[in-house]
């Protein structure tokens, strides 16, 4: 499957592997890079390999909350208001250019994220499952932006960028031999990824390897140079997208390559607070060289 | 704060108590030791906060400390031992916060203190001590708890003739087996003083030094080849303690009566421990001449008595006396038994000697001697144990076990020119355990096993009276001696450096358990392993994996790639999987092996590889 992906984004075998971890950790993906650079491609192929429901929402700076989420509407028949579910009930919503709209809307679609249910007029609809969120946003520096916040980038498992495919694999895509998503067919449905999902909780994670991961978190706390510190939440993400990692490397047990392997996406923008100040994952590089990898 | 701390602080104030409990309130410093475990348990009652409880973590570990100096015997000192080990426990699960389980604490408690013994052997052996609290007691103890009493009259004896308690027992530490049985008589106590129905002791109770004399002086230790009797007494409420009577005493706390009474400082509700010399050239109390009082008979009490010791006392010289009395004894139908009945108010000892002839040793030795005084014989009556039962414990030194069943009196006699002689006139009846025993062997004792457990931890007993509560002042100044030659003005920083050095390993020691307690086998497998690859100059960097280090190796030496594999392969699932197996331990060190080997001989060298490169 991952060679499918990959056969949509060419040159980019890492980064398809991650957001599938990221998928299969139940996590939402944040897909941050330059326009043109294959985010929207990428969360598009992900949807339709496992023939999820897929809609997509391009947030502006006008979009209000009850475009997401829905709204009651009156009906004149029945003379009475019911429910007309919005864009976010579907299980993958791809969330273009987030950080365009207002800080109001963001953090509707962040707490629709973290509880998995929406609230409409003190109702209570719960979200389809699987439900993911793989949304997009293009670097700070461009127009138009308001940033997320570090509270609300906590809630997506992992942050990826794709950066520029190398040259081989640019020229394939210029020669026309990438495909386009929607010509992905899926030998994956939702059941199936539900089920990789429940394999994934029963990774097993040695005490060694839990001490690892408990020593990267110390050691970010106790680096204020460093970067933000580490939350628990920040813990838990890491373990669960070590254990999808793991289960893509065909193991049934977590080993430190898998926690360094996903440390970066992880960690990289709950560390930087949203500021890509041009670091590039030198935070969590720093972090990794300073925790010893031998278990 | 570890929620085992409380518990574990609680637990340590029980066991204080069950401490407590064994101190004589006699001693003013006990008085201390209450006072100092009540505050203690009050304030651990309010302590909430966790200044507070390292404050009650101290005071409980004063508090051992003052048990440990009011009472240095074996039992206790267990007791205190796991006090303080339990004490250790709940400042550690103070100090280190949720983590530790119980048996996580019980460990470490247990490394410190195994930490803190090389400073305490040396504080122990080196530094200067004070007195032993012990002897700040009054002298005479609560009154009698068990064993002989001051005064005797036939009867007084019988009640602790059936008693199996232990009263008493006497190793001899430097070798020489059993005594003889016909000669184990341990002497306690002289009765000289007889008012026709009671013995009492004459000897004034212990002389106590006057405030402001001299202490008396140490007396010189014992030469090698003295022997040695080592005494352990149960406590007895009398300052008379038992011994041989031959030896010298070996300790200042000893004071030999001219009677041949040995009195102990002591207080006699202790146990008490002390050591003679084993043998001494003929001691003077067997050559004190007999006072008045030795003569001292009650006239007209028992005419049948008198009547028979005047007969004897045309014979000339005392011997032939005493020889006359025996041989009279013999002749008469005599029969020990423990159960004579009570004698008549009038006349007793007539009754006794012509008419029942039933009596046990207090009996024959009271009649004995009122014979012999009658017939003009300076005699009187001692009262102590008789025979006891060698007990050879498992790996120690053999001991004699004396149960207050071995309490027994008889007589002692002065023959002009021989001095007193021992006479027992228990001997000549019929029925005597004791002669029975002599022919069949030591005393029968009942072996069950809690007898032979108890002998057992007796054994112990001993040897720890004898290493530990045995290493008095003068031994230590023997070592000092030993040590030190003349130059002993250097005690002092001799003391600090041994000090200095014992911390150093303990911090070291405690440093070393720590480091071996992360590292499992496994762990030490590996670094075993990436030691000898540092050798060629191969170290992981900072962060990396195994598998990213062993990545690195196989580029250096392709021919270990397949090795290199199968042990990060195998030490990785040992290492994280879910089911680490057995055999999968064995190939990791196997594999390990392999490694290391082919390093040392070399037999991969990267020249060739890298030739085979160009």
């Amino acid at each position: 499957m991952i060679s499918a992906i990959g056969a949509v984004l060419l040159g980019k075998e890492h980064e398809v592997r991650l957001a599938l971890a990221c998928l299969l950790a139940r996590g939402h993906l944040l897909i941050e890079d330059l326009p043109g650079m294959g985010k929207t491609t990428l969360a598009e192929a992900l949807a339709r390999s496992f023939g999820l429901g897929f809609k997509r929402v391009s947030f502006t700076s006008d979009l209000l909350p009850a475009d997401l989420t829905g709204l009651n509407v009156f009906d004149p028949g029945a003379a009475s208001f019911h429910f007309q579910p919005g864009p976010l009930f579907s299980q993958v919503l791809l969330a273009d250019e987030i950080n365009r709209a207002s800080p109001r809307t963001q953090s509707a679609l962040l707490e629709a994220m973290a509880a998995g249910r929406v609230s409409v007029d003190g109702t209570s609809h719960p979200l389809p499952r699987p439900f993911l969120v793989i949304a997009t946003q293009n670097g700070l520096d461009q127009g138009g932006t308001s940033a997320l916040p570090e509270s609300q980038l906590d809630r997506f498992l992992m942050r990826l960028s794709l950066g520029y495919p190398p040259r081989q694999a640019e020229r394939a895509l210029l020669q026309g031999e990438g495909l386009r998503p929607d010509g992905l067919s899926s030998a994956f449905g939702p059941e199936d990824l539900l089920e990789l999902q429940t394999r994934c909780d029963q990774q097993h994670c040695s005490a060694a390897l839990l001490d690892y991961v408990l020593d990267l978190l110390d050691r970010s706390r106790h680096q204020p140079a460093q970067g933000h510190p580490l939350s628990p939440r920040a813990g838990l993400a890491l373990v669960a997208a070590a254990r999808a990692w793991s289960l893509l490397e065909g193991r049934d047990h977590v080993i430190p390559d898998d926690v360094q392997s996903v440390l970066a996406a992880v960690c990289e923008h709950r560390m930087d607070g949203g500021q890509r100040g041009g670091s590039d994952g030198d935070l969590s590089q720093r972090l990794q060289a300073g925790v010893d990898g031998l278990r | 704060m570890s929620r085992a701390a409380a518990p574990l602080q609680w637990l340590t104030m029980g066991l204080l108590a069950v401490g407590l409990l064994g101190l004589s309130p006699a001693l003013s410093l006990s008085l201390l030791a209450f006072g100092l475990a009540v505050l203690t348990a009050l304030k651990l009652r309010e302590a909430r906060s966790l200044e507070e409880r390292r404050v009650v973590a101290l005071l409980q570990l004063v508090c051992a400390g003052l048990l440990a100096a009011l009472r240095p015997e074996l039992a206790p000192s267990l007791l205190q031992g796991l006090a303080i080990l339990m004490a250790l426990a709940g400042l550690l699960a103070l100090e280190l916060g949720a983590g530790p389980d119980w048996k996580a604490l019980m460990r470490r408690s247990l490394q410190v203190l195994l930490a803190a013994l090389p400073i305490a052997l040396v504080l122990f052996l080196l530094l200067p001590r004070l007195m032993p609290f012990s002897n700040f007691g009054t002298g005479q103890g609560m009154g009698a708890m068990t064993g002989l009493s001051d005064s005797m009259e036939p009867g007084s004896i019988a009640r602790l003739a059936v008693s199996r308690q232990a009263a008493a027992r006497v190793a001899f530490p430097l070798g020489g087996g059993p005594p003889p049985l016909e000669q184990r008589y341990w002497r306690v106590l002289v009765h000289d003083r007889f008012d026709g129905r009671r013995w009492r002791s004459s000897a004034p109770p212990f002389p106590r030094p006057a405030a402001g004399q001299p202490a008396p002086p140490a007396p010189p230790p014992a030469a090698p080849g003295e022997g040695l009797q080592l005494w352990l007494v149960e406590p007895s409420g009398l300052s008379a303690v038992p011994w041989s009577g031959a030896g010298r005493p070996l300790s200042a706390d000893l004071t030999l009566q001219r009677s041949g009474e040995l009195l102990n400082r002591a207080p006699g509700s202790q146990r008490r421990v002390y050591a003679l010399t084993r043998t001494a050239d003929q001691a003077d109390w067997r050559t004190e001449p007999p006072g008045p009082i030795d003569l001292v008979l009650p006239r007209g009490d028992n005419p049948q008595l008198e009547a028979l010791a005047a007969s004897w006392e045309r014979l000339g010289s005392d011997r032939e006396r005493l020889n006359a009395a025996g041989s009279w004894f013999r002749s008469q139908p005599f029969r020990y038994t423990l159960e004579p009945g009570a004698l008549p108010s009038q006349a007793p000892l007539d009754h006794f000697l012509f008419e029942s002839r039933l009596g046990f040793c207090g009996h024959y030795a009271s009649a004995f001697t009122t014979l012999m005084r009658a017939a003009g014989v300076p005699a009187r009556v001692v009262s102590g144990y008789r025979g006891g039962q060698w007990v050879q414990p498992v790996g120690g030194n053999g001991y004699v076990d004396l149960r207050q069943a071995d309490a027994h009196a008889w007589s002692e006699v002065w023959l002009q020119g021989e001095g007193w002689q021992r006479v027992d006139p228990t001997a000549w009846a019929a029925g005597d355990p004791m002669a029975r025993a002599v022919t069949s062997g030591d005393t029968p004792g009942s072996a069950t096993p809690w007898d032979w457990l108890q002998q057992q931890w007796w054994s112990l007993d001993i040897a720890w009276a004898r290493w530990w509560l045995g290493y008095d002042s003068e031994q230590q100044q023997a070592l000092v001696r030993r040590l030190l030659g003349d130059q002993r003005h250097l005690l002092g920083l001799v003391v600090l450096l041994a000090v200095a050095i014992s911390l150093a390993a303990s911090l070291g020691g405690l440093g070393w358990l720590g480091r071996r307690r992360r590292g499992d086998p496994l762990r030490l497998e590996l670094e075993h392993t990436l030691r000898a690859f540092a050798r060629h100059g191969m170290a992981p960097q900072a962060g990396e994996t195994l598998a990213v280090f062993a990545q690195r190796l196989t580029q250096r030496w392709p021919v270990l790639s397949a090795p290199l594999n199968a042990y990060v392969g195998h030490y990785q699932r040992q290492r994280f999987a879910s089911t680490p197996s057995r055999t999968g331990w064995r190939e990791t060190q196997r594999l390990g092996r392999t490694l290391r080997r082919s390093l040392r001989a070399g037999n991969m060298p990267e020249e060739a590889v890298q030739r085979g490169d160009r």
